[in-house]
């Protein structure tokens, strides 16, 4: 399978070109539009990385990313019950999301490799049926930092905490270049670079190699004596580490920390980009998911207020969803279409 | 022209750049069966696709050329088109509902049907008459003579069963006047195959023309009234049946006149390496009851049967692959045959018969495939990046790959070159570069000459035979050609209905292993 662009790809791609003109016609600021296209990009860019270990070790698309995003929500409120504050502050929450998105992995794994055959669907309901778990982990876990609480009766933690006194855009404000009105944050688009590479490196190495034959056949692999489910736990506890590391520079880029419901709303966006970046069924490339996540992010940010404009207030989230749902159901149905060539 | 059913004139086809057919002509008369011979890649398949309307061909550019089809010149866009003017279709893979019985199979979409409202409700609504369409199957099955019950679900029926169920739909069909058939004897057993084509003679006989594809050269020369042999897509000669000589068609086929291998065989003392005690494998198809068979050290071991009786399971009970009960000793020590690893790393490999879903990585290289079983289950080839990250040593995996495809004559572009893209014969030589890696102590290869070309069987054969002589290996290979058993093996294993039946030499009589083929005491002796 090359990673030559194909026709969905370029008609995106043209349809985004086309959007941006109409934004401009429409009189709306294009060089803001395009630095927070660069913003948006890397805000998502990271969890969209998520998906390709378990695409690649043949476990299918991570419909569970709330998992590893639980693991980095809690990583990051350790951080902030510390007091962690800055760049430092960011790679601590980081560094502290990697312990439970291990843990978690390892379960997600298990129940993943007692279901083989039927990972996506089970890996929705993990989602699902994990978040409510959560919801009532974060009213009781006992935080003390005022800033985490409701304000009311200081209690449980509060729905949506501000990273302001944290860490909060720090890689966003960190070396950015002003292009004439274009500004581009280039300490955020090396931290994702820096995160692409090392994504690319691991699937040179041995482990990674490895996970690539398993996707591609696993009854060749198990007669070649490699225990296919030690390496498919370790895609999934990869995929959810991958996961935690993404919600945390989601967050601070976005400036908060969203918990309860929240992660639910991360999973299909992140499996419809690698979709539209090319990625069909059984490799995923850093590539899929580069591209798909800009051209993915980058529509939606100028769909959003275009159609405010010329429709009806509201519409952006309508576009929204039929784009992230037609596109995972698109790719199903070019999925099937393959198989049966 | 009402002679020939089907004629073909000037047929080309490429697939990208790569002719695959050049100028093909032939024609089938009414009644006729007519042979059509060739090595893997030699264009059979596609010429058969092209006949069938198989969808495949207009998908990669159509083809040039003319079919006439009972005097008119005809372009089928869709198997269905084809199979609406009396055209039917053998496959070598199986085209049935696993989750369906038998006699649905057979009768799927000429179902007998039967309605509360008359033809009002139109066919579609009709109900389906169970009942006849049992009739029905259980009538042309027993015309082929094969034995099975109607009501078994076909997922749950061996290989050769399934043959059987997918002859009889089509010679089920009225009205059939042209069957097609793709290697329909390649996962049949003597035995059966000799069934097959006493049907095919009875339908020959009642007008209906067959186009019959095999590599099986004695069949073709058995059955066939008319032989054409392609070569790398070209027709490279047309006999009649008085003019058939196997030895000519192989030439014919292959180009060159092979050599056949033959092992001498050594005296060995004889010590166990592997001891099954009452060992049983609950393989679907091929189950295999209470297994008592020393293997010794050092020698080649067939393992034979028809198709269905159980010398596929051994191998596959060993690697873990299927439920088992019973005891398999390594040396003296039993053996966990779940841990499919530990297996590996006491030394005992398989190749299976079943090479496109678990003997070859298709999307990757010829390199990657040969070397894969090494590197990750035994860690060969590797060295240490920066003294902690485990890479492959390139240099010598480049060595050991050009060594493996220059000794093996793997045919191929180069060892980056995609091992789907290779014809059968050149995977199989894929699949042994790979076992000799690992250099196993026992090594199981099942069926190796499956679905592989003259050239590249005695090439495998001889393989075999020099793993055995010059690593030492004990080789264990099921296979259902007997003919080449009895050139390599020091012994062969015949086994009927699971049970093994008897351990023969090589040399034996054909009588000795037709009963042990079947199950059947001699008479005299013991």
């Amino acid at each position: 399978m090359d990673s030559r662009i194909k026709l969905p790809q370029i008609i995106i791609t043209v349809f985004m070109a086309a959007l941006f003109v109409l934004a401009g016609f429409l009189g709306m600021d294009i060089p803001e539009l395009i630095s927070g296209s660069f913003t948006k990009f890397v805000m998502n860019g990271v969890l969209v990385l998520a998906m390709i270990p378990m695409i690649n070790a043949g476990v299918g698309m991570n419909f569970g990313l709330p998992v590893g995003i639980v693991a980095g929500l809690l990583g990051m409120c350790v951080a902030i019950q510390l007091r962690m504050t800055g760049i430092a502050g960011f790679l601590g929450a980081v560094a502290l999301s990697v312990v439970p998105a291990v843990l978690l992995g390892l379960i997600y794994a298990k129940i993943l490799n007692m279901v083989k055959g039927k990972e996506d669907i089970a890996a929705i309901f993990i989602g699902y049926s994990f978040i409510p778990i959560m919801n009532f982990v974060w009213t009781v876990i006992p935080f003390t930092n005022r800033e985490m609480l409701y304000p009311v009766g200081a209690k449980g933690l509060r729905p949506k905490i501000s990273l302001e006194n944290y860490f909060g855009n720090v890689l966003n404000e960190l070396m950015v270049l002003k292009l004439g009105k274009i500004s581009v944050p280039l300490g955020l688009l090396i931290t994702y670079a820096v995160m692409c590479l090392l994504v690319y490196g691991f699937f040179k190495t041995k482990g990674g190699s490895v996970m690539l034959a398993v996707g591609e056949n696993e009854k060749f692999c198990q007669l070649s004596g490699i225990r296919i489910d030690r390496v498919r736990t370790m895609a999934i506890v990869l995929s959810t580490v991958i996961g935690a590391a993404g919600i945390c520079v989601y967050a601070q880029t976005y400036g908060f920390v969203e918990l309860y419901n929240a992660p639910l709303s991360h999973s299909f966006p992140a499996v419809s980009a690698i979709l539209i970046g090319g990625c069909i069924g059984r490799q995923a490339k850093i590539s899929h998911a580069v591209l798909g996540t800009y051209l993915y992010q980058t529509i939606y940010l100028l769909s959003a207020p275009i159609a405010n404009a010329i429709l009806i207030p509201q519409m952006s989230e309508i576009v929204r969803m039929i784009i992230t749902n037609g596109i995972i159901l698109y790719a199903f149905l070019k999925q099937e279409r393959r198989r049966r060539q | 022209m009402g002679e020939y059913v089907l004629e073909v004139r000037n047929l080309e086809k490429y697939y990208g750049q790569n002719k695959v057919l050049d100028k093909v002509n032939l024609s089938i008369k009414k009644g006729q069966i007519y042979g059509l011979i060739g090595a893997n890649g030699s264009g059979k398949s596609t010429l058969m696709n092209i006949l069938f309307g198989n969808s495949v061909i207009s998908g990669t550019g159509g083809y040039s050329g003319d079919v006439i089809f009972e005097g008119e010149r005809t372009r089928f866009r869709s198997t269905t088109e084809a199979i609406g003017r009396g055209i039917g279709m053998i496959y070598q893979e199986f085209m049935l509902i696993p989750e369906m019985t038998v006699a649905e199979n057979i009768k799927l979409t000429r179902e007998n049907t039967k309605s509360i409202f008359g033809k009002a409700s139109g066919s579609m609504l009709s109900f389906v008459d169970k009942r006849k369409d049992n009739e029905d199957a259980a009538r042309v099955l027993e015309q082929l003579g094969f034995q099975i019950d109607n009501s078994y679900l076909v997922k749950n029926i061996s290989v050769n069963a399934k043959q059987f169920v997918e002859i009889a739909r089509e010679v089920n069909k009225e009205d059939l006047k042209l069957l097609l058939l793709d290697e329909p004897t390649a996962v049949l057993g003597d035995e059966d195959a000799g069934k097959l084509i006493k049907v095919l003679k009875e339908l020959a006989k009642k007008g209906t023309s067959v186009l019959f594809c095999s590599h099986r050269l004695h069949e073709i020369c058995q059955v066939c009234d008319h032989v054409t042999v392609l070569r790398d897509g070209q027709v490279i000669s047309d006999y009649t049946k008085d003019e058939l000589d196997m030895h000519t068609l192989a030439r014919d086929m292959i180009g060159y006149d092979v050599a056949a291998v033959k092992k001498e065989h050594l005296n060995r003392e004889k010590k166990e390496i592997l001891k099954f005690q009452d060992f049983s494998v609950y393989m679907p198809g091929e189950y295999l009851d209470g297994l008592n068979l020393d293997v010794y050290q050092g020698e080649i071991l067939g393992l034979t049967s028809l198709s269905g009786h159980g010398k596929l399971a051994v191998g596959y009970g060993v690697m873990g692959q299927f439920p088992v009960r019973g005891e398999l000793l390594h040396g003296s020590a039993a053996m966990e045959v779940k841990n499919v690893r530990r297996t590996i790393e006491q030394g005992i490999f398989l190749l299976p018969d079943d090479r496109k879903n678990m003997g070859l990585l298709l999307e990757h290289s010829v390199r990657d495939n040969i070397i894969f079983s090494g590197f990750y289950g035994r860690n060969l080839f590797q060295k240490k990046m920066g003294g902690i990250f485990p890479v492959k040593d390139k240099k010598e995996i480049e060595r050991y790959v050009e060594e493996q495809i220059e000794k093996l004559e793997i045919k191929c572009e180069s060892a980056d070159q995609k091992v789907k893209e290779l014809s059968g014969g050149n995977q199989q030589k894929v699949c042994i570069a790979r076992a000799v890696l690992v250099a196993p102590k026992v090594l199981f290869v099942m069926e190796p000459t499956r679905g592989v070309d003259i050239g590249a069987k005695e090439k495998i054969l001889d393989m075999l035979v020099q793993i055995n002589r010059e690593q030492g290996t004990t080789i264990v290979v099921a296979s259902s050609e007997l003919e080449e058993l009895k050139r390599i093996s020091d012994r062969i294993a015949v086994f009927c209905e699971g049970k093994l039946s008897q351990i023969l030499p090589p040399d034996a009589s054909d009588e000795e292993f037709a009963f042990a083929f079947t199950g059947e005491e001699e008479e005299d002796g013991q």
